[in-house]
């Protein structure tokens, strides 16, 4: 009878502790990364999705009471065409930042293989500076750089005879303009994606690269069936990132245009910020950052779905 | 028992002071020296002179001994999301300085005091300046205190006036013969301006288009029109085109931030400006102080000879926060800062045009110029939704467009007045 009752007494104390550390100890150990996680990015993000379906004006800001308008101001921004112009402008700007970024990154990844060590010291340490430079200094640098009277850039290229650029206005035409905004976007991009690329070559066993020059592949086709496929998941994410900071570019054209970029230099960022904080309508701007974020998760997710199958596959 | 008594008392009075203190100003304590608390106060970069500011506080501590002032100089740039911010929360600075054109907007989401009340505890209230007087008005009611003004004229070097034989012009005409001739005269400077205009510079720009009759927009029955594209403020803008394509190198789409650098190194001969930007031109370490007798100044001419075109005023408001705690507090202190004798010493020691008519002759010098324009001065239309248009940059990107002649004239006055009577009536 004894040995019958035993069991039963003995089982809960032994399968309690077992429950407790198969099912519920992953969910205690993953509470504070979820408690994070919700406090800094979900709830920001809920109240920003509250905020977007109100009309929120400054009366309403300063008695904290809006007026629910359901989907109102997302009606009234789809229909807006200067929203229109302002997503393709940032696409295009995104696109171009992007591939020029990736492709110059890899360019100077690959030389940094092939040079001696001291070179590779130089300009890895020149690539650092770069990185390190906070954004406001280096954008207010390069607006004296393409200054109207005083710039350098002008002065160069009339010195070299390139052109009488006395006097040329950079952001007059505003494709000149964005061409202007690339290059101090992508200049501002390229260490980042160079260092990780560079880190990522280092990675391709050079018995590989070997073997295919053995075999007859010339430098561009060791690169494209050989190093590049390696590179993939590298790739992948260095894009996704880049994709999703040029996306959200706000500094470099705030600054270099003086804190009033006119409708033509619009990103889909200062957009928002105009809504809110310019013409005072929180709702409206609120309903523009979400609807960036939209766009956003749209286009990355290619991205990130291909950087999940490498992730299961490796 | 006779213990008890006092204990009573003593108690009572402890309690009442508190009570007392803790609401500030509650009428019971009219003592001026039994007021407690500290008052904040926002003012402008470049508004008044530190020595006003302390010489303000130190007659305040006088009659309020035992209450803190805490002064804090805020910068242009970005005050209106700095605004917005503190009037949202529950501890917004007692005292605000406010952009004439920005008031009707705070005073319109109820961040402002109604002061309509106490309009004649402030001196020279019947003689404010009556632009500055609308901008605080809004519904019969007053939001705000004129502080000061600030009006344009064209800033010119005489010595460039007297090689090129030419006079300070009496009609716009006039104005763009003379500077054609000072173009010539310096014809070798491939930098050299007759007119500096940057093409942002919108408040200079508002003159050429009130002169032909036109405004930049209409109210009729409550609602808001634009009409920038009236033929007549059309054609203010025409002349004002001309004499930018042919006498100004300056900057088509920059503003007029660095006009008076531009100016003090010497390849401009006149600048629409300010009074008090005379003093950045000759400053030892921004300007150029051997200008100091070659600066001569004249209202912008009318294009009828010898009229002067009617000016934008500008110009700062005091404002009383609607959740201060210290509401008569801060009354008092700006009470002060605008009455007589300070008021004064902002005329006299900081070079802005007064609050108020009485004082208009303390101008002197160069400065004389400046005060008479404000008596020929105009104001941005009057509605809570104009910092909406500011914010916006519909004038300045109308301008830019208009100099580098990426839109005709009809076109970009029809976008600019399209995208003002929307903002003005309340839309995005």
């Amino acid at each position: 009878m004894d040995m019958a009752i035993a069991p039963p007494d003995l089982e809960p104390a032994s399968t309690r502790p077992g429950l407790f550390r198969t099912r519920l100890l992953p969910y205690a150990l993953v509470i504070p990364s979820v408690a994070v996680i919700g406090g800094i990015l979900a709830f920001p993000l809920g109240m920003l999705i509250w905020l977007s379906l109100q009309h929120y004006g400054l009366r309403e800001l300063i008695q904290h009471q809006g007026d629910w308008v359901g989907l109102g101001n997302y009606g009234a921004i789809l229909v807006d065409p200067l929203f229109h112009q302002v997503i393709v402008r940032t696409l295009l700007f995104t696109f171009a930042c992007v591939a020029l970024t990736v492709v110059l990154s890899t360019l100077v990844a690959l030389l940094l293989q092939r040079v001696s060590r001291v070179v590779r010291v130089i300009v890895m340490s020149s690539l650092v500076f770069v990185w390190a430079t906070p954004v406001i200094v280096s954008v207010d640098i390069w607006q004296w750089m393409f200054d109207y009277e005083f710039g350098i850039i002008n002065y160069l290229l009339t010195q070299l005879h390139v052109g009488n650029f006395i006097h040329h206005n950079w952001f007059d035409n505003p494709l000149q303009g964005w061409s202007v905004l690339v290059v101090v976007v992508v200049w501002g991009a390229i260490p980042f994606v160079t260092i990780t690329v560079f880190a990522g070559l280092l990675q391709v066993p050079s018995d590989l690269v070997d073997a295919a020059q053995v075999d007859g592949a010339g430098p561009w086709q060791s690169f494209r069936y050989v190093t590049a496929p390696m590179l993939k998941p590298i790739f992948l994410i260095v894009i996704c990132l880049s994709t999703i900071w040029d996306f959200g570019v706000f500094n470099q054209p705030y600054v270099l245009l003086n804190q009033r970029p006119s409708a033509d230099y619009y990103t889909i960022a200062i957009y928002s910020y105009r809504e809110s904080f310019g013409v005072t309508q929180y709702g409206l701007g609120a309903s523009i950052a979400v609807l960036m974020v939209i766009v956003l998760v749209i286009v990355t997710l290619f991205y990130v779905r291909e950087t999940l199958k490498v992730a299961e596959i490796q | 028992m006779r213990l008890r008594k006092p204990w009573v008392t003593v108690a009572s009075v402890a309690v009442a002071l508190i009570a007392a203190a803790c609401g500030g100003s509650s009428s019971e304590t009219n003592n001026p020296s039994s007021q407690t608390g500290t008052l904040t106060v926002w003012l402008m970069n470049g508004s008044a002179p530190q020595t006003v500011i302390d010489e303000v506080n130190a007659d305040f501590k006088v009659k309020y001994p035992n209450v803190t002032v805490k002064v804090e100089i805020q910068q242009w740039g970005d005050i209106g999301t700095k605004l917005d911010t503190a009037f949202g929360g529950s501890t917004p600075p007692d005292v605000v300085e406010l952009g004439n054109t920005l008031v009707a907007k705070y005073a319109a989401a109820g961040a402002l005091e109604d002061i309509t009340g106490k309009k004649t505890s402030f001196d020279n209230a019947s003689t404010w300046l009556q632009s500055l007087t609308d901008s605080c008005t809004q519904n019969g009611k007053l939001y705000c205190v004129p502080y000061y003004a600030g009006s344009r004229a064209i800033i010119y070097r005489k010595d460039f006036f007297a090689s090129a034989g030419v006079t300070p012009p009496d009609s716009l005409d006039s104005l763009l013969t003379a500077g054609q001739k000072l173009m010539a005269a310096h014809s070798s400077d491939p930098n050299f301006s007759a007119l500096y205009f940057p093409g942002k510079y919108w408040y200079a720009a508002l003159p050429f288009v009130w002169d032909f009759g036109g405004d930049i927009a209409t109210q009729s029955g409550g609602k808001w029109q634009g009409s920038l594209n009236s033929s007549s403020a059309q054609q203010g803008l025409t002349t004002l085109s001309t004499l930018v394509s042919s006498l100004s190198r300056a900057d088509k789409t920059g503003d007029e931030a660095k006009q008076d650098a531009a100016f003090a190194q010497g390849h401009v001969a006149m600048i629409i400006a300010n009074g008090w930007e005379v003093g950045v031109i000759l400053d030892p370490k921004a300007g150029n102080p051997a200008l100091k007798d070659q600066l001569g100044a004249f209202p912008i001419p009318s294009h009828n000879a010898g009229q002067s075109a009617p000016v934008f005023l500008g110009g700062s408001d005091l404002g009383i926060a609607a959740k201060s705690k210290h509401v008569d507090l801060a009354n008092a202190w700006v009470q002060m800062l605008t009455g007589n004798k300070h008021m004064a010493e902002m005329a006299t020691v900081g070079g802005v045009i007064p609050n108020n008519t009485s004082m208009l002759n303390l101008g002197t010098g160069i400065n004389t110029t400046f005060y008479n324009a404000a008596k020929n001065s105009k104001f941005v239309p009057n509605s809570q939704n104009w910092a909406g248009v500011e914010n916006a940059n519909v004038l300045p990107d109308m301008l830019v467009k208009i100099f580098t002649k990426q839109q005709s004239i009809p076109d970009a006055t029809k976008a600019a007045s399209d995208r003002i009577t929307t903002i003005l009536n309340g839309g995005g």
